[in-house]
């Protein structure tokens, strides 16, 4: 076996400091096929059973390897009509690679930067393969948000013949894929491709529209559709609750990265939305969210840029690759603190941060090791400018709006594993049902959802009520 | 796309766009605001709207030219079309029977009080109304505040500080009258700072006034947490929870003023922004 893992090329760390261009440049066709040719072909494919939507993967490695792009193309389309989108994101280190038979060996295939190829080559090399389409059902669908959870949905049923909208409250479709994941990790015009791929099924868009406020779900359902798939997401974000947190220049990562991916401020003149950025940037918390907003931040300009975070770097659940770009990237990590106060330079502007320091517990009965603060080690850090990136939580407006829908005490959609939620013909998924997960999770959850809501409108007429799910764990938090 | 189907110039830098967007003008209560973007580049922008027709699918909104996207929206004509239009956002205002209100405008809160206005009306109030405007010439919109109010007060005076104080001493007149000529309510849309001192004037004497606030916004649907503030010591988006709130109640004014004028040096044209002990300048 070749433990020779092929690298993929990158901007290098000085240059791409100042731009938003995308910092992996993809395999070249040579590159690619000699991953492709260290598959082994496993017979008991441990690397498909690692992908949440259980992604062919062997079958398409193998196509690579007969130098078929196209069916390999063909081959992942089966499963995710996200490849390209999967291909970067995915945490594929906790996933397919990671389940992959060369792993025990430290060299997994690269999956992710193979599936990346075959989408790249897709998009670049013409018409994408379009999909068989069922004949029209009658049956109509709203889809709530355009998010990946929403366009998978979306593109399933139109497929399976059903009448579809898809509502979205921004005015771009993409969710988190738009206005989160930053241009450098994932270029807009892929999203966009997708999202035209959605819409070339028949798929009507329709942006700009909020439900919950221009239409409740009761009205959905009481009106024209059928069934609705609920895709809102988990978009609000939380806060410290500390003194000093609404200063000027103190922002949640959402306005930080919506101001900068969504509204495109990093070519601010030239598009309208500003972003004021500071010298000292302070971006609190370990996760994907603070590695994109502290890495923007050293696009925009910030001179330092340091992460806070609570516990210590084996903890982070940021990707460790976006880790890596960032240390590569110059950003500082303060480990093992913890922001307790933000200080005004008397103009009501954060001039500093009050910090302590935290240490963390011997592991609990779940093996888990609790972060705790050491009294009296406070000590200020002087900062002109914070990004409070420690996650989200479930958008409230949907089910604030829909009395009966059962939801958790986090906030979450509570929902069977077919994804049907308390509400009859209402199904749920991605963000909103997990209460935070990855792209592919969201995704996989449309799929079974769609799967489900298929059954249901194919029923002729009989109504079918679906039971009431009892639990109330979120799937995970 | 949302097709622009009036232009009206009401005052020298004050305008009144009327936009076909039959989704918003279905629900559109008084008191709530939209989000437009002009188009590819632009910025996501609210305003409140201060008219609707359900059945012709159209929502006016009146704006005062103050920087780029206001300038920009100044030269739009009829035909010309938004790239976004989203709305109604926000919690709609108070509009029950109170009795006596006393509401304070001034800028774009002329126009966009007066749905409000009309709803306090119908349901019996009895409404005394305040307007600032520097002067004669560039007020505007008197006349529908004549029709609905039963006592209306013209606060003029020079830009800054002549301007608030003409409003304040109208105020305090009122005030000194209550409980005799007793005051059930204050609703006030205007400045920041102006709203705030209002808020002073009236906690002595608890009377309820609901203050309609305008930090600056980016989604407008509480998924970025721009428009926070601190509204009875719990942290409120006023997007979702307000615009209009208890001015009792808010607690971080010089916070929020601050926030509101983050990006007021990159392109103020309005002079009256550069308020007196605002901590911006
Ligand atoms: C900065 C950031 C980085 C991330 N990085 C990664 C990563 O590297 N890898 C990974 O796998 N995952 C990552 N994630 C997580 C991943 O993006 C999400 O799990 C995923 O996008 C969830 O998909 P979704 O379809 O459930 O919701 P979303 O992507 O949140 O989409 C929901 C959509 O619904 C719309 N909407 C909300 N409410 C309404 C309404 N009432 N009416 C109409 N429309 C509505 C929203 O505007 C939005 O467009 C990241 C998340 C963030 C924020
Ligand atoms: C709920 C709400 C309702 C409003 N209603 C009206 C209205 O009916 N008529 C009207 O003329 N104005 C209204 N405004 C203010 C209006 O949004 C700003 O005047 C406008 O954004 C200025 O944009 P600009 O590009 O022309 O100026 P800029 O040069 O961008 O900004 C000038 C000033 O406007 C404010 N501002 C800028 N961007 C925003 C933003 N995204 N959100 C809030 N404030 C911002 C800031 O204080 C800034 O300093 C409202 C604001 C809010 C929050
Ligand atoms: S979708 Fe993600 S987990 Fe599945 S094979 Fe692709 S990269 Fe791996
Ligand atoms: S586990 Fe790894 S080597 Fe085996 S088939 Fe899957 S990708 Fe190939
Ligand atoms: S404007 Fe984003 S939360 Fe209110």
């Amino acid at each position: 076996i070749n433990l020779n893992r092929v690298e993929m090329p990158k901007q290098s760390e000085h240059e791409r400091r100042h731009n938003f261009d995308e910092v992996a440049l993809g395999y070249t066709w040579e590159l690619a096929k000699e991953e492709a040719s260290r598959c082994i072909q496993c017979k008991k494919r441990p690397c498909q059973q690692g992908c949440p939507v259980n992604i062919d993967i062997p079958d398409f490695i193998a196509a690579l390897q007969r130098e078929d792009v196209e069916e390999a193309a063909r081959i992942l389309k089966r499963k995710t009509s996200l490849p390209g989108v999967c291909g970067r994101v995915c945490p594929q280190e906790l996933q397919c690679e990671n389940a992959c038979t060369l792993n025990k060996k430290g060299a997994p295939v690269a999956i992710g930067r193979l599936e990346r190829f075959i989408a790249d080559w897709e998009r670049t090399q013409g018409a994408p393969t379009m999909p068989e389409m069922a004949p029209s059902t009658g049956k109509k669908v709203a889809v709530v948000g355009s998010g990946p959870s929403g366009l998978t949905v979306a593109s399933d049923l139109a497929i399976l013949g059903h009448q579809v909208v898809l509502f979205e409250a921004l005015h771009v479709a993409g969710g988190v894929l738009m206005y989160g994941i930053p241009q450098f990790r994932l270029p807009k015009e892929i999203v966009q491709r997708e999202v035209q791929y959605v819409q070339s099924l028949g798929v009507d868009l329709r942006l700009n529209t909020v439900i919950g406020i221009n239409y409740s779900l009761d009205e959905l359902l009481r009106t024209d559709y059928d069934a609705v798939y609920l895709a809102p997401g988990a978009g609000l974000p939380k806060f410290l609750g500390v003194p000093g947190e609404n200063l000027n220049m103190v922002y949640s990562a959402n306005e930080f990265l919506t101001r900068t991916n969504l509204m495109k401020a990093y070519r601010y003149p030239e598009y309208a939305t500003p972003i004021k950025m500071g010298k000292k940037v302070a971006v609190i918390g370990g996760g994907n969210v603070a590695m994109d907003a502290a890495r923007c931040a050293v696009r925009l300009g910030a001179q330092e840029v340091y992460v806070i975070y609570r516990r210590t770097r084996a903890e982070m659940p940021a990707r460790l690759e976006e880790v890596e770009n960032a240390e590569e990237e110059g950003i500082e990590f303060h480990f093992l603190c913890n922001p307790t106060a933000f200080l005004s330079d008397g103009r009501n502007n954060v001039a500093a941060m009050e910090l302590i320091r935290m240490k963390l517990t011997e592991p609990d009965e779940s093996g888990r090791r609790r972060p705790v603060p050491i009294p009296g080690s406070e000590y200020i850090l002087d900062v002109d400018t914070v990004v409070v990136s420690l996650g989200t939580s479930p958008n409230p407006l949907i089910p604030s709006t829909t009395p009966d829908l059962n939801v958790t005490r986090w906030g979450t959609v509570v929902t069977d594993e077919r994804g049907r939620t308390s509400k009859a013909r209402v199904w749920a998924g991605g963000d909103i049902v997990s209460g935070g997960a990855t792209v592919i999770s969201a995704m996989g959850e449309g799929r079974i959802a769609a799967a489900s809501m298929h059954e249901f409108l194919s029923n002729g007429q009989k109504k079918i009520i679906p039971p009431s799910p009892a639990t109330d764990d979120p799937k995970t938090l | 796309m949302y097709s622009i189907v009036e232009h009206e110039v009401l005052a020298p830098r004050v305008h009144r766009l009327r936009v076909q967007a039959p989704v918003v003008a279905e629900k559109a209560k008084p008191g709530q605001f939209v989000i437009l973007i002009i188009d590819e580049k632009g910025e996501r922008v609210p305003f409140t709207i201060s008219d609707w027709d359900s059945e012709a699918g159209t929502v006016d909104f009146v704006f005062i030219e103050v920087g780029k996207t206001t300038q920009q929206l100044a030269t739009m004509q009829p035909g010309d079309q938004l790239l976004s239009f989203i709305g109604p956002l926000g919690r709609p205002a108070e509009v029950g029977q109170f009795g006596h209100v006393v509401s304070v405008l001034s800028g774009y809160g002329i126009a966009a009080m007066v749905p409000i206005l009309k709803a306090l009306k119908d349901n019996g109030n009895t409404l005394t109304t305040i307007v600032q405007a520097p002067d004669q010439d560039r007020l505007f919109g008197q006349k529908p505040l004549e029709e609905l109010s039963d006592t209306l007060i013209l606060a003029l005076g020079t830009q800054g500080d002549g301007m608030m104080e003409s409003t304040t001493v109208a105020m305090r007149k009122l005030l000194n009258q209550h409980p005799k000529r007793r005051i059930d309510r204050v609703i006030a849309m205007c400045s920041l700072c102006l709203m705030r001192v209002l808020s002073e004037m009236t906690r002595p004497y608890a009377i309820k006034t609901m203050v309609h606030l305008t930090p600056v916004m980016v989604d407008g649907t509480g998924m970025c947490g721009a428009c926070r503030l601190s509204v009875g010591r719990t942290n409120r988006f006023a997007c979702v929870h307000g615009p209009e709130f208890d001015g009792h109640e808010v607690d971080g004014w010089e916070v929020l003023m601050a926030r509101r004028c983050t990006y007021a040096d990159e392109s103020i044209l309005q002079q009256g922004f550069q308020c007196r002990g605002c901590s911006q300048w």
